[in-house]
């Protein structure tokens, strides 16, 4: 892509109705007898002011595709862009200021710093980046996540629940173009689940903020506004809106054993074992 | 299991690398101090073997006393020491059946001997020996190498090391300066002793010069021994000298007062009390050694807390497939033995090498040394066994953490919580402030009125008591309150960089009190060196400006004149001839006078000119009038010595100076004895002769006759100095006390005029020692200095001062003692950025994550590096702060316990403690560039999968 046509895109950024695009994204691990392809020429667009899930089981490569996706994963052919910006070729120092202007990150687990309290995780990205810090905006988010009391906490003091509603917080402190959430309820219980899928789901609807999530509980998914269903590398469902039973018929004409595993992900195997918290107990 | 041990240590070969390095640094030192004792000693020994070589050795019984009755020299280092011996034993020794030859050995220290290129040898370093060895009277253990010995007093013979550093050889015209001033003489050879001399320039005069030199320096022809040589050629062995010398204690019987010793004994004794006085260098490389194994064992412990984290999973499997938790534990430490295995090997071969760059170095610099650097057998196994179970040690308790871990468990970074450091923090504290408290007892006893509590018994205690167990217990209180003072040092420290660097500053300072164990631990290792190095700087520097501070105050004279090597005298010619150069307004001299006591005390004495104490040197504080009272004949005493004898103004006390005079009687008796020994000798060969020509042999009478002639003719060549015997004379005189000084250059020392020095005592038991010169108003220094340059010129050794030149003459101790220092702070910085590097490295992997989240969220790498970097110096700060405070605290206090000795003035080297803090952030800096790149070199991906 044209340098020219970058800053205009960068320009019109606001009104462009997509806000992330890979083109033809191919990533591939070793080679001869032993490559696995993770990412199958995938061309997809994802849209402002929504929240969209991706899907799929162990090692569909949805986790892959939000990692290019985000600058954290080089991918092997094609082109990633964010805003209008090529992600895909960028060097560490580009990363690093897309990351602080355009990218936020909810992970799994370990979110959280765990030296600085909840108030200083929340505003930790923008003192990074030196930007000057929005206090009404701040208060209005913490409120929105409901960590008035808990400012002063640390990430030791805080139940896992609350951890994320702090990551979410911080996440959308930076006000980023796009929201990367990698399994974000992936460690927590129902309730909490539901606490932080309402956060993100509320903070697309009254903020215009654009998220992707990449989750296996279908349940989790049921919250997004487009759910995105990867299988070997390809994408096999775009769905708009789905309702949690329409998003379990997808799957269930997929294979026994990942059912089972979207119905419990407790009893998860593979990729997830190391990080769920089966691996704690 | 101990193969899935040696695997897994092959795999972590380059983890290992920072732990081999250290204890092969350890063990080094280790290894290096073993060494460098034994080769000292080795080298002593095979000194003492050639230079003291004589079968037996006969000395004086008579113990050396003072006015008190009491052994003199028992006070200092507990030894007794003895009265000299009468060289006429030797005589009577000859007869002594088994006895080949019994000589006196005159040796004379204070001469220099000029290079070819016309510099002094060895100016100020090792000194000029001058031997009296001829071909009647040789050195068993001398070998001739060329040319032959001296024959007269005009001829010398060079040892090989002498000639090697003069650049003079066989035919050569030589310059010596004497105390009369410099002197030719022709190199007739040169000789070679089995052991290195030690830099010592040895050189063969006759003896009847050298015994001449040595009586006139110490004013008597006794010695200290007399070598008894059973063979002429080749040593008796431990038996043959023990019967040697029963012969010679029976046959001098109870008549002479004398001592008995083996050659071997003699030479054991030597080589004990020159190894004691060299024996405190091997103790400061052990406190390295130390140090560096202390550091060693914590980075074994940190590297092996990474590599049992890492491998956690691997040890859970081995547990859940039936390992004990003894097997798991045996798979650890079997990595650690192997690791202390390599480094110790290492670190022998390295103390080794090291030894022979030191002895390579002292060779150049012309300290030859003869002992061999190799370490022995012992020292390597020592080297090793320390080395091991260093390793075992650091490795044990990360070994136990995985072999008592419960077979699935998976570690993760935020269940480590430490266990709380307040009860060592509570014990440590009260160690230090019972330290402190010792210390301001100590500084209390030594300052002021002496009296800093209301007790007496407690103000009555020597002030070196609570010095030392102040020492102790702030060092061991640092280290143990170390963990607790983590937190509160690190928000100190960390307000700085928290400000200016308000997100990665804020990280690294809470960074540090996360594992507060290990950061102590780090720390420690610089405290105790810094403690070290800041503790003789204080020392060094408060004795450089007490120096500079008397110079100072009390010195006006623009020029110092005195002996380039300090210990000779100055020659009166020239200072004659300097004190005509014009453009002086005042001058005057330093005598010291020897064998003096006054008011029966063995104190200084010197003899000066009023001016000194007008013009020259003029006392800040005088009770009296010094100058008037030295005019006067009176005594001019300074204040220490005042203050320790209890000597008022106007207290007469006995000024008694025992010299020796030519004794005329016993010199006539002993020429008188010698020319009949030559008469009868000659009476003798003359009646030979006349036998032999009444039985007809022609030929053997003429030859005895020749041979009587001879021996007349000999005896008129003997130099008659070599027959004047002396005797001891006591004079005394009673004397006022007129003045007495304080801060002044000479507070220790009493001060007389000459007049009355010559009733006690004559020329030859006075050294000309100084010279000060003050100029006229309106002159050039700079001619004048050229004018007294040209006057000291031809006797070489003479050095010109000016007031800072004469500073830093007084001060090259200091200065060497600082060289020193300098050594051992850079081994103990080497040493903690090992130990800085390595705790960073243990962080950053324990942090993979929590890195790899920060750059997630927008940290550029040079942030990265920029946290590493705040936390890395504030711990090398906080180590050095610590280290500087309590080291210089106890420098303060040392040198007001030793404030007597002449420390008067206590000197903080900020400069030096502002450079330590320097080197310090410069350390920490540098210590964080290699974790730094390690934490960057992850992907942020990986460190964010990581678990």
């Amino acid at each position: 892509m044209a340098k020219s046509a970058k800053q205009n895109m960068r320009q019109h950024g606001t009104s462009d109705p997509v806000v992330a695009r890979a083109s033809d994204l191919c990533k591939r691990y070793g080679s001869g007898e032993n490559e696995v392809v993770a990412l199958d020429h995938i061309d997809v667009e994802f849209r402002r002011g929504q929240l969209t899930a991706i899907m799929g089981p162990s090692g569909s490569g949805k986790s892959t595709l939000m990692h290019c996706m985000a600058g954290l994963d080089t991918p092997t052919s094609g082109t990633v862009d964010v805003e209008g910006l090529e992600v895909s070729s960028m060097n560490q120092k580009q990363l690093t200021r897309l990351r602080r202007k355009e990218i936020g990150f909810i992970f799994q687990s370990f979110n959280l710093v765990p030296t600085l309290d909840a108030e200083e995780n929340i505003l930790l990205p923008l003192q990074i980046a030196k930007r000057p810090i929005d206090r009404d905006w701040f208060r209005k988010i913490v409120r929105v996540v409901g960590l008035e009391n808990r400012l002063d906490h640390r990430p030791s003091q805080l139940s896992g629940g609350q951890q994320q509603r702090v990551a979410c917080a911080r996440a959308m402190m930076q006000r980023p173009s796009v929201i990367f959430a990698d399994e974000p309820t992936g460690n927590l219980d129902s309730r909490s689940s539901r606490e932080v899928l309402g956060f993100l789901k509320q903070s697309v609807r009254e903020y215009g903020q654009s998220i992707v999530m990449v989750t296996h509980d279908p349940r989790a998914a049921s919250f997004a506004d487009r759910v995105l269903v990867l299988a070997d590398g390809r994408i096999t469902h775009d769905m708009e809106h789905p309702s949690y039973e329409s998003i379990l018929e997808v799957f269930a004409g997929e294979d026994d054993v990942t059912v089972d595993e979207i119905l419990d992900p407790a009893a998860g195997t593979g990729e997830r074992s190391s990080q769920g918290k089966g691996a704690r107990a | 299991m101990i193969r899935i041990g040696l695997r897994d240590a092959k795999s972590h070969m380059r983890r290992f690398v920072m732990s081999i390095i250290a204890i092969a640094l350890g063990v080094a030192f280790v290894v290096g101090s073993f060494c460098f004792g034994e080769m000292l000693d080795s080298q002593i020994d095979s000194m003492m073997a050639s230079n003291s070589d004589a079968d037996v050795y006969v000395s004086s019984s008579v113990v050396k006393t003072d006015d008190d009755g009491e052994p003199s020299g028992t006070a200092d280092d507990g030894k007794v020491q003895y009265e000299d011996i009468d060289p006429d034993v030797a005589g009577t020794l000859e007869e002594i059946d088994g006895v080949s030859s019994a000589k006196v050995f005159y040796n004379y220290m204070g001469a220099v001997l000029v290079k070819k290129d016309g510099t002094a040898v060895n100016g100020g370093g090792a000194p000029t020996l001058l031997l009296g060895i001829d071909a009647q009277q040789p050195w068993r253990a001398a070998k001739l190498t060329d040319g032959h010995w001296p024959e007269n007093d005009r001829e010398i013979a060079l040892h090989a090391g002498a000639a090697d550093q003069s650049g003079l050889k066989v035919g050569d015209t030589a310059t010596l300066v004497l105390p009369d001033g410099p002197e030719q003489f022709k190199v007739v050879g040169t000789f070679d002793t089995d052991a290195a001399q030690m830099g010592a320039s040895l050189v063969a005069i006759s003896p009847a010069l050298a015994r001449q030199l040595a009586v006139e320096t110490n004013h008597t022809d006794k010695v200290g021994t007399i070598g008894v040589y059973g063979d002429e050629h080749t040593p008796l062995d431990a038996k043959a000298q023990e019967a040697l010398a029963g012969k010679i204690r029976a046959a001098l019987g109870s008549t002479e007062q004398v001592k008995v010793e083996t050659g071997e004994q003699a030479r054991a004794d030597d080589a004990k009390s020159t190894k004691e006085q060299l024996g405190f260098i091997q103790p400061l490389i052990m406190v390295f050694a130390v140090i560096a194994l202390f550091v060693g064992s914590f980075i074994i412990a940190n590297t092996f807390t990474m590599i049992v984290r890492d491998s956690m999973r691997g040890y859970a499997l081995l547990r859940s497939v039936g390992a004990s938790p003894a097997q798991v534990f045996l798979t650890v430490v079997v990595q650690a033995v192997l690791l202390g295995v390599v480094g110790s090997v290492i670190g022998v071969l390295l103390g080794w090498g090291l030894l022979e760059l030191i002895a390579q170095g002292m060779n150049q610099m012309g300290y030859a040394l003869s002992g061999s650097a190799a370490p022995s057998t012992m020292d390597v196994v020592w080297g090793v066994v320390i080395g091991i179970a260093v390793s075992v040690l650091g490795a044990s308790i990360p070994a136990r953490t995985a072999a008592t871990a419960p077979p699935i468990q998976a570690m993760n970074e935020t269940v480590n919580p430490e266990k709380p450091v307040r009860t060592r923090g509570a014990i440590g504290i009260a160690m230090m402030v019972f330290g402190a408290l010792a210390w301001w007892l100590a500084y209390g006893l030594a300052t002021g009125d002496g009296k800093p509590t209301p007790w007496d018994a407690v103000n009555g205690m020597d002030s070196v008591i609570p010095m030392a167990l102040g020492a102790v217990c702030l060092v061991i209180g640092v280290i143990v309150a170390g963990p607790a003072l983590v937190g509160p040092a690190g928000k100190i420290l960390g307000w700085v960089p928290d400000h200016v660097f308000p997100v990665t500053g804020r990280l690294a300072s809470r960074n540090l009190a996360r594992a507060k164990r290990r950061t102590a631990n780090t720390a420690a290792a610089l405290f105790v060196g810094i403690a070290i190095v800041s503790c003789l700087g204080v020392i060094a520097g408060s004795v450089k400006a007490s120096l500079n501070d008397v110079v100072d105050t009390g010195m006006d004279a623009d020029y110092a004149v005195r002996s380039a090597s300090m210990t000779t005298a100055l020659q009166d010619k020239a200072v004659k001839e300097m004190e005509q150069v014009k453009g002086i307004e005042a001058s005057a001299t330093l005598r010291q006078m020897y064998g003096v006591t006054v008011g029966g005390k063995d104190v200084p004495a010197a003899i000066t000119q009023p001016a000194l104490l007008t013009t020259i040197a003029p006392p800040q504080v005088q009770d009296g009038n010094a100058a008037k009272a030295l005019e006067d004949g009176q005594l001019v005493v300074g204040q220490s010595l005042a203050d320790k004898y209890g000597w008022k103004l106007g207290q007469r006390l006995e000024l008694k100076a025992t010299t020796t005079d030519i004794d005329e009687a016993a010199t006539a008796k002993a020429q008188e004895a010698y020319q009949r020994q030559v008469e009868e000798q000659a009476g003798k060969l003359q009646a030979e002769a006349r036998q032999l020509a009444l039985a007809g042999d022609a030929d053997g009478a003429r030859s005895k006759v020749a041979q009587a002639q001879q021996v007349v003719e000999d005896a008129q060549h003997v130099d008659p100095q070599s027959l004047v015997k002396t005797k001891e004379v006591t004079r005394s005189e009673q004397v006022t006390v007129g003045a007495i000084v304080e801060d002044y250059l000479y507070v220790d020392c009493v001060l007389v005029n000459q007049q009355l020095a010559n009733k006690v005592s004559d020329t030859s038991w006075q050294m000309l020692d100084q010279l000060y010169i003050k100029a006229a108003p309106g002159t050039d220094l700079e001619t004048l200095r050229k004018d007294l340059e040209k006057i000291a010129k031809p006797y070489y050794t003479i050095a010109v001062m000016d007031k800072d030149e004469f500073k830093s003459s007084m001060a090259s101790m200091v200065d060497q003692v600082l060289a020193i220092i300098y050594a051992l702070l850079a081994l103990s910085i080497v040493i903690a950025i090992f130990g800085i590097v390595n705790t960073l490295a243990l962080n950053v992997s324990e942090r993979t994550k929590e890195i790899g989240l920060l750059r997630a969220v927008g940290t550029s790498n040079g942030q990265v590096r920029g946290m590493l970097a705040i936390e890395s110096v504030i711990l090398s700060v906080y180590g050095t702060v610590l280290g500087i405070v309590v080291g210089t605290f106890a420098g303060v206090v040392l040198c007001a316990v030793y404030a007597d000795q002449g420390i008067s003035k206590i000197a903080v080297p900020w400069g030096q403690l502002l450079l330590f803090l320097a080197l310090a952030i410069l350390v920490g800096l540098v210590a964080s560039v290699s974790p730094a790149r390690r934490a960057i070199k992850e992907p942020v991906l990986d460190a964010v999968r990581s678990e």
